[in-house]
């Protein structure tokens, strides 16, 4: 997990340790779910199981990417964070426009309601850091 | 999630009979009782601005035994045709509760801060949450 330190500060230190764990277990819950419609109801909506299996891997990818925090990884973690931040506010509009859609598929449905709104709160937090830890590591001994 | 949906607890017989039904209930309260114990000794450590602690890991340590009895109880139950209405479901969510303690002591304990407080504060009550999912699950609700 101990990546070179490059521009600003890894983000997997401080607050970024519980951010990544937070991470890390919405990306069990979505990959668990995901998988579990894969194997036992992919038939049933091909598009919304599609769609939380992508979820389930930007959760996954996300939490690596903050957990290593390498310039690389840090790139990367903007863009699945970002996707993350669409992807909730997106499905969540369309899931209450019209639920027959997405239904309770994804850990986006509903704004992530059936797991306590966190995945509406966590990507805008993870955004926050991302833009905190990217100033030189002078600036930052506080957090 | 899908589980709720379809089932009524009282319409869908799924308790197993007696005994059995007791134990399960009492490995569930006490690792609820052991995780709300070590997330409150993980949260005054917050409070205190003191980092992880080799003895809080020995109390997850603790945690993860009782989980890995619920796994046997299950197998056993499961081996007799009482298993969980879904054993795929079940299944899942337990892998999920053995696995979060021990990924999120090796994380929180490579920091040496409050916050590996805080990252073992959240993987306890994340886990008596599980268990309230397995118990849900374990008892077709």
């Amino acid at each position: 997990m101990m990546a070179s330190a490059g521009a600003g500060r890894r983000t997997g230190r401080g607050f970024g340790r519980v951010l990544v764990t937070v991470y890390g277990i919405l990306a069990f819950a979505a990959l668990g779910r995901s998988s579990y419609e894969l194997v036992v109801k992919f038939g049933e909506a091909p598009v919304a199981y599609t769609l939380s299996t992508l979820a389930a891997v930007v959760y996954v990818v996300a939490t690596f990417a903050l957990a290593i925090g390498s310039p690389a990884w840090r790139v990367t973690a903007w863009i699945t964070v970002g996707i993350e931040a669409v992807g909730v506010v997106t499905v969540g509009a369309l899931s209450l426009a019209d639920a027959e859609v997405f239904g309770e598929s994804t850990v986006w449905s509903g704004f992530g309601q059936g797991y306590g709104y966190v995945p509406l709160v966590l990507p805008f937090v993870g955004l926050w850091w991302l833009w905190r830890t990217s100033r030189s590591p002078s600036e930052e001994r506080t957090a | 999630m899908e589980a709720q949906v379809t089932h009524d607890p009282i319409a869908a017989p799924q308790v197993p009979p007696g005994s059995l039904r007791d134990v399960i209930l009492a490995l569930l309260l006490l690792v609820v009782a052991l995780c709300v114990v070590l997330a409150g000794w993980a949260g005054w450590f917050v409070a205190r601005d003191r980092a992880v602690i080799l003895n809080q890991l020995w109390g997850g340590a603790v945690i993860e035994g009782v989980v890995l009895i619920q796994g046997v109880v299950a197998i056993v139950q499961g081996a007799t045709g009482a298993g969980a209405d879904d054993p795929l479901l079940f299944w899942g969510y337990f892998a999920t509760t053995l696995v979060i303690l021990p990924i999120a002591a090796a994380w929180a304990f490579a920091e040496r801060t409050k916050w590996s407080s805080v990252v073992l504060l959240v993987a306890s009550l994340t886990v008596a949450f599980l268990e309230w999912r397995l118990w849900q699950i374990w008892m077709g609700a």
